[in-house]
């Protein structure tokens, strides 16, 4: 398999462009041949090869680089240093607002991505059919682009796209605009080009596409690769992380009460038989659980001295009640060490007891000896299913007299 | 490095065709715009210059102001704005420069193209209108000019790409450049003949290659005579030369272009 694409070393600087001095100074220093090196470094040290049939998909925080990665690679802009090159033969970008003139209607936005992207005047002829049945924006293609709604013009944009026959797709969070009938026809129109031999290069902020549309993925954080590999693990990571970093700001706010932070949360995560992941469908950050499944939690800990932190497990409901508190220090197995000051403490609720609501699951660090929180991370959870029982726990019972 | 870095006739005759539509067909009186503008403009110099200033062209041959002024103000009328109007299209055309993958030069190059094409036929419309009012035209020197043409059209081609690409780091271009062309303008021999001047500002104007391509449009369509002029070779040489500055100079900042949109 040839790499399509392959990067190395790139990194790119925006030069402070605020000022027309500092504009001044930039024209002065290309002019003379020297690409400015001061500004914002919007990316450093990236090394990536997507390789044919590959998919990758892309994610980070917004602002982690992932727009001027995918800018750098179609060839929009220079990166400040390293290497970019794109072997391709045609390589279709597909991005919010897909480069269109918002003067000019659909029709002749098509005409012009489509000489972009390399149909002929008469291949676009032949497609112009397809191309129009695929937007499905009907009578509308008539009107300038400006009229458009988000959703109609990546529509357009991906059916344009689409009739290119790429080698080589780029996708720059498209399908989140689209509704949920266009999302599923380009999910469907993906998973074909993709068992046709298709190259992807995907960056999303849903996990679920990213799971289900690539084998791989690239998490890149303040425009360094943060982690690189099967993109099950890179999402768990990822979202891990955001978890304990939304935690960190509640926790800032819980934590004026002096210090007493040196056992910390370091992730709090929950998962289900075979850790498949809880993610809601709707709201990433509230996991959801069949109503009588198995809830599994794992905390990992990090200790500043060494020395084992007691963890803790507790459940309450959404206004705070408490439902069920648990410590390690009773618990028939240790703490896995997991190095470098970590520690880790699995959890396994079997047929958890909830009913349908919402909850959250907290995860605590206690000092060696148990006497007190130090720090605390919560997961929202939310029970899914029916019941027509009332309270918050699915007591065991009997009705009298058992036949 | 990619397919779509390179000049792309297809794309540049959709650039083409899309700016002729949107500067003078989208509304319905743009084409006629297009030929009213300039004689509006020539009418007005013709009344200041022949009835106020009493202006005389001494080497006319007797074909009088109007048709004097008329056959070099349209190609200046087309240089100057397709200058003018292509020096913006990087800026115009930001959200294409800074989402697609494409030789940016084609932006200006088209919309020189586009002004140009336009008010060629606007010229050819002039000479028409010149000539059932009973001006003795050389048609046959029509097709001679047409290099010239050709040549002022490379001359324009090469400022734009210049400005356009300057514009984009120095905003003050689209300030600078208007009172820039109407100074030359002036300093050019299209409102008057070369041969009022005194002989010290003759010999400066002769630097000026506007100088040369309306003394060669006059001598050809109104005296039927194209002579091979040292000044000729310097353009024919020069201007191209000038294209490929303008070209290098265009690229060594096309790629930073997104950075400062």
């Amino acid at each position: 398999m040839r790499p399509l694409a392959q990067l190395q070393g790139v990194g790119k600087v925006y030069p402070r462009v605020h000022h027309p001095r500092e504009r001044l100074r930039a024209f002065g220093s290309l002019l003379a041949g020297k690409p400015p090196r001061e500004g914002a470094h919007v990316l450093s040290d990236i090394d990536l090869e997507v390789r044919q049939g590959e998919s990758l998909g892309i994610i980070g925080e917004n602002g982690a680089g992932k727009s001027t990665l995918l800018k750098i690679l179609t060839g929009v802009i220079r990166p400040t240093t390293g290497t970019v090159s794109l072997a391709a033969r045609t390589a279709a970008l597909l991005e919010l607002g897909a480069g269109f003139q918002p003067d000019f209607s659909g029709l002749d936005n098509i005409r012009m991505k489509a000489s972009l992207l390399g149909i002929g005047r008469r291949e676009l002829e032949a497609r112009l059919d397809d191309i129009l049945s695929f937007a499905d924006i009907g009578e509308y293609i008539y009107e300038p682009v400006k009229h458009y709604s988000s959703g109609m013009v990546v529509r357009l944009g991906f059916a344009v796209v689409a009739a290119s026959d790429p080698e080589l797709l780029i996708t720059d969070e498209v399908l989140a605009v689209g509704d949920e009938s266009f999302q599923k026809k380009c999910v469907r129109w993906i998973d074909r080009f993709l068992d046709g031999g298709g190259t992807l290069l995907l960056v999303s902020h849903s996990m679920y596409l990213v799971n289900k549309l690539c084998r791989n993925a690239m998490w890149l954080h303040d425009g360094r690769v943060r982690a690189c590999g099967e993109s099950h693990a890179v999402t768990q990571e990822y979202l891990a992380w955001h978890e304990s970093r939304d935690q960190e700001e509640s926790r800032s706010r819980d934590r004026v009460s002096g210090d007493n932070g040196h056992y910390r949360v370091e992730t709090l995560t929950l998962g289900q038989n075979g850790d498949r992941p809880l993610e809601g469908v709707l709201d990433k950050s509230v996991h959801e659980l069949p109503v009588g499944d198995d809830l599994v939690a794992e905390l990992v800990l990090r200790s500043p001295d060494g020395r084992t932190p007691v963890g803790m497990f507790g459940i309450v409901r959404a206004d705070e009640t408490a439902v069920y508190g648990v410590s390690s220090e009773r618990a028939p197995t240790a703490a896995e060490a997991l190095g470098d000051g970590l520690f880790r403490y699995r959890i396994r609720f079997p047929e958890l007891a909830l009913l349908p609501g919402r909850y959250r699951v907290r995860g605590h660090a206690l000092d060696p000896e148990g006497l007190r929180v130090c720090d605390t991370a919560e997961c929202e959870l939310r029970v899914t299913g029916q019941s027509h029982e009332l309270g918050m726990v699915r007591l065991q019972h009997q009705w009298q007299p058992e036949d | 490095m990619q397919r779509n870095a390179r000049f792309d006739p297809v794309f540049f005759r959709n650039l083409v065709a899309r700016q002729i539509r949107q500067d003078y067909l989208e509304n319905i009186t743009g084409f006629a715009w297009l030929i009213l503008q300039p004689l509006m403009l020539l009418s007005v110099y013709a009344f200041v210059f022949t009835q106020i200033f009493r202006a005389r062209i001494p080497d006319d041959g007797g074909v009088g102001f109007v048709p004097y002024l008329a056959i070099a103000f349209w190609p200046w009328t087309a240089f100057s704005e397709s200058v003018l109007r292509a020096s913006g299209s990087i800026t115009a055309n930001a959200a294409l420069v800074s989402k697609v993958a494409f030789a940016t030069e084609q932006l200006p190059l088209a919309t020189v193209t586009a002004t140009f094409l336009m008010h060629m036929i606007g010229y050819l419309a002039v000479l028409v209108v010149l000539a059932l009012m009973g001006t003795e035209l050389h048609w046959l020197f029509l097709l001679a000019v047409v290099p010239v043409l050709v040549l002022l059209w490379l001359l324009a081609c090469a400022i734009a790409l210049f400005a356009s690409s300057t514009q984009v780091f120095l905003r003050d271009i689209a300030q600078i450049l208007p009172p820039l062309m109407t100074f030359w303008f002036f300093m050019s021999p299209i409102l008057y003949s070369p041969a009022i001047l005194p002989d010290s500002l003759a010999g400066v104007m002769n630097w000026n290659p506007m100088t040369w391509f309306v003394g060669t449009l006059r001598s050809a369509l109104l005296g039927g005579e194209l002579g091979f002029s040292l000044a000729g070779l310097v353009m024919l040489v020069a201007v191209p030369l000038l294209v490929v500055l303008g070209l290098k100079w265009f690229r060594r900042f096309s790629g930073h272009f997104e950075d400062f949109l």
